[in-house]
């Protein structure tokens, strides 16, 4: 019998356009934030970082946020789902990624403003806690055991290191810091102190960044199903495999 | 321009780039074991794993996977 193909299913078709989308948006924002918006009375150029290290400051407590809300979910008997301990899990991998590239941009940020790659200040010691907080958290869900004692005390984890978000967000408001504070939405003044073409250039890199997100944590639920479904028939395979050699023999 | 800001946006983009490419890569790599793995557990019967409600199709019918699924930038 030939062999057909069947259309991608729905979810395929969406996670494509999602793709592109995010593609766009990301190149949008790259060249808006390169080559049109003027640079800073102050900072110079140096404020072209501005489009792309809030929005992975960002999208890391976004990422952190949905894992702790999948892993609340998970923990509650009536919600309690395989998929939401999946969901938990993609999302901290996202945002490890994330809170990764936050450091490494600030860092790159701080060497010619503050003349140091790195200095303890109470923002850049928070995440980096954070950062450390999640891969401690990815390395719980690698610990063997049944499923759902491994998702149970995942979950737990997750929410424990979620506590270090509002610390983070709030450190340079609690400390002195070294660290400007928020500049789209101060929660001291209530302002907002980017205007024109930096506010909209910013805006298109928190909306794409987002995307690139939601699209990165999709591929990564997948895999997550799919290397689940892998260790559940791998039993079911051997146990083929012995009865095709016992007939065989 | 500034050798820092081209290099806080190498990083970021190059970081993301690598990780969905792999991330891809491994979704096709693991779709193909499962593929194969059931292949194995059902001798003579055609490649098509069982689906959850709601979810993708993992393999076509017939075996003939279909290599463009759930790709993106």
């Amino acid at each position: 019998m030939p062999a057909r193909t069947v259309p991608p299913d729905r979810a395929a078709v969406a996670l494509r356009v999602l793709g592109v989308t995010a593609l766009v948006g990301v190149v949008a924002t790259v060249w808006l934030g390169l080559f049109v918006t003027p640079p800073d009375e102050f900072m110079g150029n140096l404020v072209r970082l501005l489009y792309v290290h809030p929005p992975m400051a960002w999208v890391a407590f976004l990422a952190y946020g949905v894992a702790s809300l999948a892993s609340l979910l998970y923990l509650w008997p009536r919600t309690r789902a395989e998929h939401f301990d999946r969901v938990a899990g993609a999302s901290a991998e996202v945002g490890v990624v994330f809170t990764g590239l936050t450091l490494v941009s600030g860092s790159i940020w701080g060497r010619p403003t503050w003349g140091a790659w790195w200095v303890w200040d109470p923002l850049l010691t928070t995440t980096a806690l954070l950062f450390v907080l999640y891969l401690g958290y990815l390395a719980l869900r690698r610990v063997p055991g049944e499923f759902h004692v491994r998702a149970r005390r995942s979950a737990i984890g997750a929410l424990i290191a979620f506590i270090d978000v509002p610390i983070v967000y709030l450190s340079v408001e609690w400390w002195r810091s070294l660290h400007q504070a928020p500049t789209v939405l101060n929660p001291t003044t209530h302002k907002t102190y980017v205007h024109g073409s930096m506010a909209w250039t910013l805006l298109l890199g928190f909306v794409s960044f987002t995307l690139v997100y939601i699209w990165l944590m999709a591929h990564r639920y997948r895999l997550a199903k799919l290397q689940d479904r892998e260790d559940s028939e791998g039993l079911e395979v051997a146990l083929a495999e012995r009865r095709a050699e016992a007939v065989a023999g | 321009m500034n050798g820092y800001v081209e290099a806080g946006y190498v990083v970021v983009l190059g970081t993301l780039s690598i990780y969905g490419a792999t991330l891809v890569t491994r979704e096709r790599a693991a779709r193909r074991r499962v593929g194969a793995a059931t292949s194995v557990a059902q001798p003579g019967v055609p490649t098509e794993p069982q689906v959850a409600r709601g979810d993708a199709p993992v393999v076509n019918h017939g075996g003939v996977e279909d290599e463009e699924r759930g790709s993106g930038p």
